[in-house]
């Protein structure tokens, strides 16, 4: 048997028992005896490595955070759960940066259109037979609460508002939206950091702690127009700080993916 | 039999060892630093990205030419700067998965010609531009920004840092959560600060025809005119009071009537000369004070 044979016997016939010719050759060759030993030592290091590890839950939960925030599933983000079709899915979500841009720009564009839908509102809301005709483009906020007495000065702004009863019919107002999604994302993007886990401790620190006044104001300003809803100046501030927030959310993502 | 180890050489071979290994050690952590030059024809534009911490320094010199010097975590940060016609595109990103990413560290200082456009951004340290003409767009997490002497079309956006701009003309566009705003001795036909929890202080001319808007949500709104200013000033809050230091200078508002401000308690109207520039301050709940500078 010649040392290339003596190879093929053991790559078809493994380490067991080798047959009586192979073993021949093997007394007889110090090459193929040092050959095996090396073999017998990979295989030996090979053995004392850990089994395959299953990934982390807090990545599981990461990218069901990122796939909600695409709208490609629309669940309560729970625990892990593996295995199931969205989750092979994922895979072709590795650069983190497509999710998260298509995310932002979500966010983004919804922030500008409920916005822009307010203004829209807001402005047809001087025009009261318009108002009255279309109810749904009359935001909730502005008829909800009671109807301020002090602000008719310049006789402008006295528009009425639609009946008590069709009130209750009216959609949810796009502040109140804009609010929802922006929290929405909010548990997302915590999501996501929690399962990031690793980001620069001072960037975040500054972008959690900046999150935190945002929220503080916001519902400072929606608190405030419960009582005023024809408060401008409050209601401009409010804009100001989901636009803000939207920012700072697509920021935070922008964040956790630049960590990886 | 056992071999024989001649304990002498076994000493030898370990301190090599752990001198090869101390070397390595610091040599990973140590800054690296490099500069590169650049040459360019016309006003070049620089785009840096630093998405790790650091400082970013701008200054302008007379030379056409780019220079571009960082200083980085050494084997933890990779630099990399591209020239493409006379546009320099600059980026410092951690090199693969790093345990401690506050550690990763890119400053650059940038010496550019005066007339260049800039576009920065960085996560926690500080931008300083200074003598530099042309549009910028500047942007930090954390980090605060300073101007000094900068012209054009300038836009600075920060979420917790703030602006410090000195002799600054052209147009401002400040927008921050928490950071302040500080411009001084200013040449700004268009300002616009905004910050939700910061302060915001103007301490400057206004020029005819200009527009100045500064809101803050919860912060104090502070402006300083002079003698030779000419501005009409609208000035409201919601929750906050407007401390007029200035009621000498200023008469009542001779061009519109603003009845939507009217309803509010907190606000003031007053022009102050001609009332040619138009000078629009605003806060939530913080106070908005006038004064007039010696």
């Amino acid at each position: 048997m010649q040392c290339k044979d003596f190879e093929s016997v053991l790559a078809s016939e493994g380490f067991g028992l080798l047959p009586a010719e192979a073993r021949e050759h093997l007394d007889a060759c110090a090459r193929c005896k040092e050959f095996l030993a090396d073999i017998d030592s990979i295989v030996a290091v090979a053995r004392t490595l850990p089994a395959e590890v299953a990934p982390p839950d807090r990545l599981w939960i990461s990218l069901r955070a990122q796939l909600e925030a695409e709208g490609l599933i629309k669940e309560q983000v729970g625990t892990t759960e593996h295995a199931s079709w969205w989750e092979n899915l994922v895979v072709w979500f590795r650069p983190r940066s497509l999710a998260t841009a298509g995310a932002a720009l979500i966010l983004a564009v919804t922030v500008a259109f409920l916005t822009h839908t307010r203004n829209r509102n807001v402005a047809e809301q001087a025009a009261p037979p318009t108002v009255a005709g279309n109810p749904q483009l009359a935001g909730s906020e502005n008829t909800s609460a009671p109807e301020e007495t002090h602000l008719t000065g310049s006789g402008k702004s006295s528009a009425p508002g639609p009946p008590p009863s069709r009130v209750k019919e009216l959609k949810p107002s796009p502040s109140e939206n804009a609010s929802t999604t922006l929290s929405e994302t909010e548990l997302d993007v915590s999501n996501m950091q929690l399962a990031g886990g690793n980001g620069n401790a001072k960037v975040d620190a500054s972008l959690r702690q900046n999150l935190r006044t945002l929220n503080e104001f916001i519902a400072e300003c929606e608190q405030h127009l419960r009582k005023h809803p024809k408060d401008e100046l409050a209601r401009e501030y409010l804009n100001m700080a989901y636009q803000q927030k939207a920012d700072l959310l697509a920021a935070m993502m922008e964040s956790g993916r630049s960590e990886h | 039999m056992q071999p024989m180890i001649n304990p002498r050489h076994s000493l030898s071979v370990w301190t090599a060892g752990l001198i090869l290994f101390a070397s390595s050690t610091a040599i990973a952590g140590a800054p690296q630093h490099q500069e590169r030059h650049f040459a360019v024809k016309h006003r070049p534009v620089v785009v840096l990205q630093n998405i790790v911490n650091g400082r970013i320094e701008v200054k302008s010199s007379k030379n056409s030419e780019v220079i571009v010097s960082s200083t980085a975590t050494a084997e933890k940060v990779a630099v990399d700067v591209e020239q493409v016609g006379d546009r320099i595109d600059i980026s410092a990103s951690a090199m693969g998965s790093v345990s401690e990413p506050q550690e990763l560290q890119a400053d650059f200082q940038l010496t550019v010609p005066e007339q260049t456009e800039l576009q920065l951004k960085t996560q926690t340290g500080l931008i300083y531009v200074e003598q530099v003409t042309g549009d910028m767009k500047l942007e930090s997490v954390a980090g605060d920004v300073h101007l000094k002497e900068v012209s054009g079309y300038i836009i600075v956006k920060t979420t917790g840092g703030s602006l410090v701009c000195t002799l600054c003309s052209g147009k401002l566009e400040f927008t921050s959560i928490s950071g302040n705003a500080q411009v001084s001795q200013p040449a700004l036909t268009n300002v616009n600060l905004m910050t939700t929890s910061g302060n915001i202080l103007y301490d400057g001319d206004f020029i005819r025809t200009g527009i100045y808007t500064m809101k803050s949500g919860r912060g104090l709104v502070e402006v300083r005119f002079s003698d030779n200013d000419s501005f009409d000033l609208n000035a409201r809050t919601n929750l906050g009071t407007v401390d007029n230091q200035a009621s000498d200078f200023l008469k009542p508002d001779t061009h519109t009537h603003h009845s939507v401000a009217s309803r509010y308690a907190h606000s003031l109207f007053g022009t102050v000369g001609q009332g040619l520039a138009k000078v629009e301050l605003s806060s939530y709940s913080g106070t908005i004070r006038i004064l007039k500078r010696n």
